[in-house]
This record gives C-alpha cells, sequence and structure tokens, in this order.
C-alpha cells in the first residue's frame, strides 16, 4: 500500500466520513506529516473503492453540493490490520538492531542528538 | 461563483467529462472546504493533485505510448507511399530509400521503423495492464475491452505486414533492371496497385489509433456513484 491507500482507510477506523474530514483526520493522525490533496484523495478512494476495501455510506447534500462518506469495509478492516502488521515487523527489523548499534558505540555518523 | 469556485472548476478539467459527471461536485466541495478564505485559487499542493489526478484517470501515459504507436504506423506506411511514387534504389541500413533521396529521411524511417518494433509488445501490455486494473469489477465489459485491445494490436501487426508485403522491395533490383546513376526500372511490380495499396494502409492505421483512443477513453469502474450532471446543471442557473 502506498501512503495515501494506507492513511485513508486508517481514518475511517473510527467511523464513515466525508472527503474534507478524511483529509482532516489522516492530518490529525500522521501529525501534520500527511497532508493529502483533494485529487489525491480522489484517486486513493477510486482505488480502494475498486479493491472493495471502501464504500460509499451516505449522500447528503450541503451548501446546495453533493457530499458523499465513506466507510471501511470488513475486507478493507482485514486488508489494512495485515498492512499494519506487516510495517510493524518491518520496522522492528530496524528499531532492534539501531537499539544495538547505539549500545555499541559504532555509529560515527549518528544524528548529533 | 466566487473566483476561488471558478478556478476550481478550470482545474478540475483536468480530469475526463465522464469522471466530472460524477465526482466533480463533491470534489469541488472538499476543495473550497480545503482551501483557506479569500483565496482566488487552491494551493500549489491541491493544484498538483488535481493534474496528477486527472492525468491518471485518462491514462495518459498509456495513451501516450499507444498513439506514438500508432502514429509511427501512420508515418511508415505513407513513407512507403513515398516510396512506390519514387524510382527505389539499393537497400540502405534495412530502409529501401529512393534515388536521390536525402539521408535524413532515410535515417529517420530507419529509427522510426525501429521505435515500433520496439514499441509493439510494451503497447500490448500496458493496454491490457491498464484495462484490466480499472475494469476488475466491471466483469464482461472488461473482458470485451481487453478483446477490443488485442484485436486493435493484431491489426496493428497485420497492417505493419501488409506494409511490408506492398513494399517496393526491389525485384526490379534483383531481376538486374538497375543502371548505375539512373535507378532501377519499375517493371518489376504493379507501382498504381502499392501506391493506393500504401495509401490505404495508412488510412487504416489512421482509424487503428482512433480506436485504441476510444477503446483507452472508456469510464473506469470503481464506487457506485449517482450521475450528479442533472442536479448541477439544474444549480448552474440558479
Amino acid at each position: 500500500m502506498r501512503e495515501p491507500t494506507y492513511f485513508v482507510p486508517a481514518s475511517l477506523l473510527d467511523g464513515p466520513l466525508h472527503g474534507y474530514a478524511i483529509i482532516r483526520r489522516t492530518e490529525e493522525l500522521s501529525d501534520g506529516q500527511v497532508r493529502l490533496a483533494t485529487g489525491t484523495l480522489y484517486t486513493a478512494l477510486d482505488r480502494l473503492a475498486a479493491e472493495g476495501y471502501v464504500e460509499l455510506v451516505r449522500e447528503e447534500t450541503v451548501n446546495g453540493r453533493v457530499r458523499r462518506c465513506y466507510g471501511l469495509t470488513s475486507s478493507g478492516a482485514g486488508a489494512l490490520r495485515a498492512e499494519a502488521t506487516r510495517m510493524a515487523q518491518a520496522a522492528r527489523l530496524v528499531t532492534d538492531r539501531g537499539r544495538h548499534l547505539k549500545a555499541g558505540g559504532s555509529a560515527r555518523k549518528a544524528r548529533p542528538a | 461563483m466566487t473566483p476561488l469556485e471558478r478556478h476550481c472548476r478550470w482545474l478540475l478539467r483536468a480530469y475526463p467529462a465522464w469522471y466530472r459527471r460524477k465526482r466533480a461536485e463533491e470534489m469541488l466541495g472538499t476543495l473550497l472546504e480545503a482551501s483557506a478564505p479569500g483565496r482566488r485559487w487552491p494551493s500549489f499542493h491541491d493544484t498538483r493533485g488535481l493534474i496528477i489526478g486527472g492525468l491518471r484517470v485518462r491514462g495518459v501515459l498509456v495513451w501516450c505510448l499507444s498513439m506514438l504507436w500508432a502514429a509511427l504506423g501512420v508515418l511508415g506506411a505513407g513513407y512507403d507511399f513515398m516510396l512506390s511514387l519514387h524510382v527505389p534504389e539499393a537497400s540502405y541500413l534495412g530502409v529501401q530509400p529512393w534515388v536521390g533521396e536525402s539521408g535524413v529521411i532515410i535515417t529517420a524511417a530507419g529509427l522510426g521503423a525501429l521505435a515500433w518494433v520496439l514499441l509493439t509488445i510494451p503497447v500490448l501490455v500496458a493496454g491490457l495492464v491498464r484495462l484490466y486494473r480499472r475494469g476488475r469489477r466491471a466483469g464482461p465489459a472488461a473482458g470485451v475491452a481487453a478483446v477490443a485491445w488485442s484485436g486493435a494490436w493484431i491489426a496493428g501487426l497485420v497492417l505493419m505486414y501488409q506494409v511490408g508485403n506492398w513494399h517496393p522491395t526491389a525485384p526490379a533490383i534483383w531481376a538486374g533492371n538497375c543502371n548505375e546513376g539512373q535507378g532501377c526500372s519499375l517493371a518489376g511490380y504493379r507501382h498504381a496497385v502499392v501506391s493506393w495499396g500504401e495509401l490505404a494502409v495508412v488510412a487504416g492505421w489512421l482509424a487503428l489509433g482512433a480506436a485504441m483512443a476510444l477503446i483507452l477513453a472508456r469510464p473506469m469502474r470503481g464506487l457506485d456513484l449517482s450521475d450528479a450532471s442533472s442536479r448541477s446543471s439544474g444549480e448552474a442557473n440558479i
């Protein structure tokens, strides 16, 4: 999964959201690191919907304009969990070894902290 | 309509019409919410996202590859048409020049033929991958598009084969009808048939390019969204 296709379903874990709410929630969840562009958001939604991970939950009219809320499907939640597990394992490969390196004091290029 | 809304609508034209009918109103709402108050244009970040998103929905990369392949087919057949109007000379770098033809044209024809050959397989694969990706949930329609794409590709091969078949490769040269400095006698092949045949292949390649563009322009399936065009056109009058 690429970054937007990971953060969009992650932002839907607590319930269905509409377009701009997904952007805001993603920004919150990532501590401001991931600011989805509108075009990127809808590309990700299209892809996730094609995979059956996300579905249209309801449609409402706000300021005379259609607003759609999207929710995570059970298969989407499963795929998200599998991806999170995979990334946690991948991260552990580095974090565990990183600690060991620091303890050995051999990391000359370590950032000044 | 505020300037921001007008500019957003203009940028949304990066997306194809069928996509805008379903999504433009919703995306516009999101863009307006995402833009700080008082702005006349959406942020650079959002502008870039819209352009990239629009190009992606249109499948511009696959489209460009396929159109380049078809254009090379048109040029190749056109070159053979020109060739059939001239007195042929001995083959050079795999290209059959005519007497007095400039080296630039010969080289360009050789490179064009090479590019056509190199693009042939990538065009087939890229088109099928794109049609598969966007039509995975479309059922039989995706299959029809894939078959149409493969058919167009085979038609391209047949057209190119026919160009080669009609190519005025020198039966005259083989028959020893060539004189130094004067070129070859055209008695060895049927000149008029070759000319009109090659022109027909040019037309065939043009039609093929249009057919490939049409297949690629088919709407993508994904979310089952209602068509918002009737609603938005109603609102535009208010």
